[in-house]
């Protein structure tokens, strides 16, 4: 049991790319990104009401930005008290009417503002991952790595190392090598979701428990990590490769020159034996 | 062998009117200035950056510990031994953390004589076991500088070329007894390009002095245990490549990381190479990274395989330098009262309620000094920044 002063934060982190879930709805109508954040949204309430001082952020990951969908920028300045918000009929917890209805009218906002550019599937996860670093973090993913981001996703996940926050990551749609990395070195849980439908449940099952209780549980065993390095040339991944000494940039085979940073390396070249100098004998 | 003016000393300087520094408000609180100067000193540490200069990525350092009498002085609490022994605890954590492919190894020297406490290796834990276990030694005698750096030179002189070789002497002792000329010594240093720096605890001697100007390295002596603390983390960084050291490329292995269990038809048990001669029980153990040029089995990286001779790192043990060759620039600093519009930080949503505001030079998004600190200190990378990096 946490103690009364601790402040346990979940941040969870969605991936709204709406081209992906344009061609989601296409291919099969089960799952929508409106499902999706229901499932999402009873996480958040479960994470609400398992202790007094746990607390919430949503951040939706888009194309280009990404944006806090709970709690508003202004309502942190205010007061903690939902004034303004609508108590709900039912008796429900205000916290979480509050949460519940924020998170939807934002997420309209957010969807509504957003220009699609061009055709690509690809999110900003580094940036989202970046904003809330003093957290637990979580991760809900549809859409495909982008292998641009890759120097900054790392900073980020060795900063969230250092600061021993875990990040967990719940796949719907691809593997993503990049998550996978990120779940291992922070400590986190990695899972692919066979059946998407059910995805509140597998939020629930796997994700809301906390570190301490992690190890009570039976959870879905680690995946496996492909740590080895993609060359610098061909993006191929190796197994044996060169590194230069100087910008630690990697590739698969010898070359004269480092194409990042062109300094000319020494080539180790055999000792050249110098021929020996037979002395004529001098015919007496 | 000093023809270089030194710089002069503090009491040849001016006098130093150090009240003047503290001024106090109408109501006669120095509270303003204690917190300017307290947000001045976490600034300082961010401005200084190294910019587009070469860096010694792989190092190879050892860290001269003396337990010489003078180390049981408890000017720092409880004595000096167990207080410099826990400070390089954290220092050798922070060290692995920056510089993933480095190497590091401990020497004390105490009694005129010099003794290795662990050899040059990749993984901290030795390390930290090493530093736990010499609190109980016993200091006595005096240190003896020149064997201390012969034995280190013994081992580094074999380095190859293209690493950075350098010592680091934490010295207690006022005096140092050696059995040969240290400007020889010296001399040699220079010529294999090693760069020996030295903390002092108790004043500045020449010979360190000497020493440390004539390999490039920095002299500092302590004021107190947080200096201590801070002297000690300046070497964390990696230095500046002497433009003498060989640039190569090194052929370096990228092992797999097998995770099997019992219910697995192929797995068998082995033995790991690291555990062998290790003195407590070698366990058998399912999975761990196997060596691609020979199959021999590891249970952590980076290691150097002792079958063959390849170095073994993972794809994020490089990534963790990548920040040092990229740094991040410095934000500009500006008064708050300046800024027009919604007074929120980009990165905690946070209202600004500091005397200063950070804007990133390249996106002009603001934060608070905070998640400024945070920002250059443990993420290297702006959070707005990446947002704008268009898609292709």
């Amino acid at each position: 049991m946490a103690s009364e002063d601790e402040i346990n934060l979940l941040v969870i982190v969605v991936d709204v790319n709406p081209i992906w879930w344009g061609q989601q709805a296409q291919r099969e109508t089960e799952l929508t990104l409106s499902k999706c954040l229901d499932a999402v949204m009873v996480l958040g309430n479960a994470h609400i009401s398992m202790a007094r001082t746990n607390r919430l952020a949503v951040i939706a990951s888009h194309c280009q930005d990404s944006h806090f969908l709970y709690p508003k920028k202004s309502w942190r300045a205010g007061d903690s008290g939902g004034d303004d918000a609508c108590s709900s009929g039912d008796g429900k917890y205000e916290l979480l009417a509050v949460a519940n209805n924020l998170i939807a009218e934002e997420i309209r906002n957010v969807m509504s503002k957003a220009e699609v550019k061009g055709n690509s599937t690809d999110t900003f996860l580094a940036g989202s991952l970046a904003k809330p670093l003093y957290f637990t973090g979580q991760v809900i993913k549809a859409a495909e790595d982008c292998a641009l981001q890759y120097m900054n996703f790392m900073n980020v996940i060795f900063a969230a190392q250092k600061q021993n926050i875990l990040i967990d990551a719940c796949v719907l749609d691809s593997e993503s090598g990049l998550l996978q990395q990120a779940c291992d070195i922070t400590g986190g849980l990695y899972l692919k979701i066979p059946q998407k439908v059910a995805l509140a449940q597998y939020l629930l099952w796997v994700f809301l428990s906390d570190s301490e209780q992690r190890s009570q549980l039976v959870l879905p065993p680690p995946a496996h990590v492909d740590y080895r390095a993609a060359c610098f040339c061909h993006r191929n991944l190796i197994e044996i490769g060169y590194v230069c000494s100087v910008c630690l940039s990697i590739f698969c085979n010898f070359s004269p020159i480092c194409t990042t940073c062109e300094t000319a390396f020494k080539i180790q070249l055999p000792q050249m034996i110098k021929p020996k100098k037979k002395k004529l004998k001098q015919p007496t | 062998m000093d023809e270089e003016p030194e710089r002069a000393k503090r009491w040849e300087g001016g006098y130093e009117r150090t009240w003047e520094v503290l001024k106090e408000d109408e109501s006669g609180s120095l509270k303003a200035t204690v917190e300017e100067i307290l947000f001045q000193s976490k600034r300082k540490r961010v401005i200084e950056s190294h910019g587009q200069v070469r860096l010694g990525m792989m190092r190879h350092l050892h860290v001269v510990i003396d337990c010489s009498r003078s180390m049981e002085d408890q000017d720092l609490k409880p004595n000096r031994l167990t207080s410099t022994l826990k400070l390089l605890e954290t220092f050798v954590d922070e060290y692995f953390d920056q510089n993933p492919i480095s190497q590091l190894g401990l020497i004390t020297t105490k009694n005129k004589r010099a003794e290795k406490l662990t050899d040059l290796a990749g993984n901290p834990k030795k390390h930290a076991a090493a530093l736990k276990k010499a609190v109980d030694t016993v200091c006595l005698g005096e240190p003896s500088i020149y064997n201390s750096l012969n034995l280190a030179i013994q081992t580094l002189k074999h380095m190859p070329g293209h690493t950075s070789r350098e010592i680091l002497i934490i010295l207690s002792s006022l005096t140092t007894c050696d059995p040969a000329n240290i400007c020889e010594l010296i001399k040699t240093l220079k010529s294999l390009k090693v760069r020996v720096s030295v903390i002092g605890l108790s004043a500045e001697v020449r010979v360190c002095t000497v020493l440390t100007r004539e390999t490039g390295g920095s002299y500092h002596v302590i004021l107190d245990e947080s200096h201590f603390k801070e002297l000690l983390m300046l070497h964390v960084k990696p230095p500046p490549a002497s433009s003498s050291s060989e640039c190569s490329l090194i052929r370096m292995g990228f092992p797999q990381h097998t995770i099997a269990s019992l219910t697995d038809q192929d797995a068998k048990p082995s033995f790991s190479m690291s555990h062998l001669d290790s003195s407590s029980a070698p366990g058998l153990s399912l999975g761990g990274y196997f060596c691609p040029q020979c199959h021999a089995k590891y249970t952590e990286l980076p290691v150097e395989c002792k079958v063959c001779g390849l170095t073994l790192v993972s794809a994020p043990h490089l990534a963790r330098s990548f920040h040092h060759l990229f740094p991040l620039q410095a934000f500009i600093e500006s008064p708050v009262e300046e800024f027009q519009e919604d007074r929120f930080c980009q990165a905690c949503q946070g209202e600004l309620k500091d005397k200063s505001i950070f804007t990133c030079p390249s996106c002009r998004s603001v934060f608070c000094v905070e998640c400024d600190l945070f920002i250059h200190d443990l993420l290297h990378c702006c959070p707005c920044c990446i947002h704008s990096q268009s898609a292709p």
